[in-house]
C-alpha cells in the first residue's frame, strides 16, 4: 500500500526563522504516529501545513492522494483535526456540535453514534462550556470523526488531562486506528508516545534528526552504550497513582 | 447556500441561549426607552409656557381655555414681570402676553387688531418653536371660526407637530439606530476578536467551509436580528408607550436593513484593528459613542455644539436615525428620506472598503 502521507523537502520561513527546514518523511496507512519534538522545534507548523492551514514555502506533501499545496481545500474534506489553542463557540450541545461541524463539511451524520464512540452519549445534551477538560477532548475527537476521516490529526490531545483521562484517550485513539483510520499526532509526552505510536519523528529546529519505531531508536541508544544514572525501577510515580486513584474516569 | 441557512440557524440558536448578547440586543434598548420614555427624561415633551393676562375679560378667558387644553402646553399664569423673570431662569419657553384690549371679534376696517406678544426663550428653541406654532394654529383657529371663512393652511401641520412632541415618539426610532449600530459595531467586534482569540474560527476554518461562506451566515445571522430587535422594539414602542409609526413597516425594514449592512461592515473593519478582548470596549466606545450623542439618539441634532455640528451631520448614524425618524414619525416615503439613504449608500461603500482593507479572520 502506498503511504497515506508522503512529505518531500518541506520548507516553511517566518521572516528570518525558518521553522521548517526541507523534511521528509512518509506515514502508511492504519499507522499511528507521532512527531515529536520541544517546542519550536516546528511541529505544530508541519501539521498544520498537512491540514491546509498554512502554505508552505517549498517541498511537497501529499494526504489522502491531495496535494496539500495546491490544495488546501480538498486536504481539508478528507482529514479529521483537533488544534491546539482552538476551542469550540459557546452555547452548543456536544449532539449540537456534531451537527454544526456536520454543516460545515455538508454531511449527514448520526450524532449519538460518533458520542458513542467516545464515551459521550450519555452527555449529548450537555452544553460543550460546560465540560470537564477529558470530556471536551474526546468531544473534539468525536467531532474530528465527523466527515470519515482518512487521516485524523492530533496536535497535543493529551496535554493538561490526568493521568485516567489520558489513558481513556490513548484507548479512543487506538479504537479510530481499528476502524482504518491512520493518526498523525505531535506530543511532549514520550510515554504517550512510546506506548501509542507505530513509529515517531524526532524534530529539532526545523529538521527530523531521527524516524523510527520508538523501541528502535530506545536499542540503538543503547546500543551506543547509553546508560542511565539511576538503574530503572519496576514502577514509577504514576504507576503509584493510578494504583492509589483507579483506572476509572472522573469526569464522568 | 444550504449550509449558510443551516450555519445561521445554528447562531440563531447560540444567540438565543446567550445572555450577555439578549441583554445588550434586547433589554439594554429597551431600559433607555422606558427609563427615557416614561420618565421623560428628555424634557421637550412638554412646552412650559406663561400666560399674562392684561386684558382679563371674557374673550381673553375663552381664548385661555382654548388652548389650556392641549396637553403639551404647561401653563403657568402671573404678572408679566414675573414671566420674564421666569423666562430668564429658563422655566418657562414661551411667554404669550394678551394686551388690555385683546377682543375676539372681527375687525372693522380701519382699526387695528390687538397683538399678542410672544417672549420665547432662545435657549430652548426646540420647545419655543413648538409652542409658537401651537399658539399660532389656535389664533389661526379662532380667526376661522370668527369670521366665518374656512381654513386654507395648517390643519395638517397641527397633526403633525402633535405626534412630534410626544418624546417617546422621537425616542423610538433614535433607540432603533442605535441598537442597530450596536449589533453592528460592538457586538461583531465582541464576537469575532474573542472567538479569533480563543482559536474557534481557526478551529472552524480548519473545515471545508470557505471564509465567504463562513462571513455570509455570520452577516445573516445579524440581519435576521437587526429586524427581530427592530420588530420588537417597536412592537414595546407601540403597545406600551402608545408610539404612533406614521410610515410604512416596509420602508423601515428597508433602512434597518440598509442600516444595519452599514454598521455590520464597520465592525467588521474595526474588528481588524482590534487585536484583543481588552481592547474592543475602548475601541467600540471610541466609535459609537460620538454618535449615540451627536446623531440625535437622544436629543435633537441641534442640540450639540455649533462647532460639532457639521461632523454631527454626516456621522453614519446621523442617517440612519433621520431616514428612522422621518418614516416613522412623519410618515415620510423611501423616496422622501432618499438624502438619507444616499447618505446610508455612501457609508455602506466607504465601510466595505474599509472592512475588506482591515478585517482578518487570523
Amino acid at each position: 500500500m502506498p503511504p497515506i502521507v508522503s512529505v518531500r523537502d518541506l520548507r516553511k520561513r517566518y521572516g528570518a526563522i525558518e521553522a521548517v527546514r526541507g523534511i521528509s518523511f512518509d506515514v502508511e496507512q492504519r499507522e499511528i504516529f507521532a512527531l515529536l519534538g520541544p517546542n519550536g522545534a516546528g511541529k505544530t507548523t508541519t501539521v498544520e501545513i498537512l491540514e491546509g492551514l498554512r502554505p508552505a514555502d517549498g517541498g511537497s506533501a501529499t494526504v489522502a492522494g491531495v496535494d496539500v499545496l495546491r490544495d488546501p481545500a480538498g486536504v481539508k474534506e478528507r482529514i479529521g483535526v483537533q488544534l491546539q489553542q482552538s476551542a469550540f463557540p459557546d452555547h452548543y450541545t456536544a449532539r449540537e456540535m456534531v451537527d454544526l461541524f456536520a454543516i460545515f463539511y455538508r454531511r449527514r451524520v448520526d450524532a449519538l453514534a460518533l458520542l458513542r464512540a467516545v464515551g459521550l452519549e450519555d452527555r449529548a445534551g450537555q452544553l460543550s462550556e460546560k465540560m470537564s477538560g477529558g470530556q471536551r477532548q474526546r468531544l473534539s475527537i468525536a467531532v474530528a470523526m465527523v466527515n470519515d476521516p482518512t487521516v485524523l490529526f492530533l496536535d497535543e490531545p493529551t496535554t493538561g488531562l490526568d493521568p485516567q483521562a489520558r489513558r481513556n484517550v490513548w484507548d479512543l485513539i487506538r479504537n479510530i486506528r481499528e476502524r482504518g483510520t491512520t493518526v498523525l499526532l505531535t506530543t511532549h509526552y514520550m510515554d504517550e508516545a512510546e506506548i501509542l505510536c507505530d513509529r515517531v519523528a524526532i524534530m529539532d529546529t526545523g529538521q527530523i534528526v531521527a524516524l523510527a519505531p520508538p523501541r528502535e531508536l530506545i536499542g540503538q541508544l543503547l546500543g551506543r552504550g547509553f546508560r542511565k544514572a539511576v538503574v530503572q525501577q519496576q514502577a514509577n510515580l504514576e504507576d503509584v497513582f493510578l494504583d492509589l486513584t483507579g483506572h476509572a474516569l472522573r469526569d464522568e | 447556500m444550504s449550509q449558510i441557512l443551516g450555519y445561521t440557524l445554528m447562531l440563531m440558536r447560540a444567540y438565543v441561549r446567550d445572555r450577555a448578547a439578549l441583554f445588550f440586543g434586547f433589554f439594554f434598548p429597551l431600559i433607555f426607552m422606558v427609563l427615557f420614555g416614561v420618565l421623560n427624561l428628555g424634557a421637550f415633551g412638554h412646552v412650559n409656557l406663561g400666560v399674562v393676562d392684561q386684558a382679563n375679560n371674557p374673550d381673553s378667558a375663552s381664548f385661555i381655555a382654548a388652548f389650556s387644553k392641549i396637553d403639551t402646553l404647561r401653563i403657568y399664569r402671573g404678572s408679566q414681570d414675573d414671566e420674564i423673570a421666569a423666562l430668564g431662569k429658563g422655566d418657562r419657553d414661551l411667554v404669550l402676553v394678551l394686551p388690555s384690549d385683546f377682543r375676539i371679534a372681527p375687525q372693522r376696517p380701519g382699526t387695528v387688531a390687538p397683538s399678542l406678544v410672544l417672549y420665547e426663550n432662545t435657549a430652548s428653541p426646540q420647545q419655543a418653536g413648538v409652542g409658537e406654532a401651537i399658539l399660532r394654529q389656535a389664533v389661526d383657529q379662532l380667526t376661522f371660526a370668527v369670521t366665518q371663512t374656512a381654513p386654507v393652511v395648517g390643519v395638517r401641520r397641527e397633526d403633525v407637530a402633535g405626534r412630534n412632541l410626544r418624546y417617546v415618539d422621537f425616542l423610538t426610532p433614535g433607540v432603533l439606530g442605535m441598537t442597530i449600530m450596536q449589533l453592528g459595531i460592538s457586538s461583531v467586534a465582541f464576537a469575532f476578536v474573542v472567538h479569533r482569540q480563543k482559536g474557534v474560527i481557526r478551529r472552524i476554518m480548519a473545515t471545508p467551509i470557505s471564509r465567504r461562506s463562513y462571513l455570509a451566515a455570520h452577516v445573516l445571522h445579524r440581519l435576521v436580528l437587526a429586524v427581530l430587535q427592530v420588530g420588537v422594539l417597536l412592537a414595546v414602542a407601540v403597545v406600551g408607550f402608545h408610539v404612533a409609526v406614521v410610515g410604512s413597516m416596509l420602508d423601515l425594514l428597508v433602512v434597518t436593513i440598509l442600516g444595519a449592512l452599514l454598521f455590520l461592515c464597520l465592525g467588521f473593519a474595526v474588528t481588524g484593528v482590534v487585536a484583543t478582548e481588552d481592547a474592543v470596549p475602548p475601541v467600540t466606545q471610541l466609535v459609537t459613542l460620538p454618535q449615540m450623542f451627536l446623531s440625535g439618539v437622544f436629543f435633537p441634532r441641534d442640540a450639540a455644539p455649533a462647532l460639532l455640528r457639521p461632523v454631527a451631520n454626516v456621522l453614519p448614524l446621523t442617517f440612519l436615525n433621520d431616514a428612522l425618524r422621518d418614516v416613522s414619525t412623519n410618515g415620510a416615503t423611501l423616496f422622501d428620506i432618499r438624502g438619507a439613504l444616499l447618505g446610508l449608500g455612501v457609508w455602506i461603500v466607504i465601510s466595505f472598503v474599509l472592512a475588506f482593507r482591515f478585517f482578518r479572520l487570523d
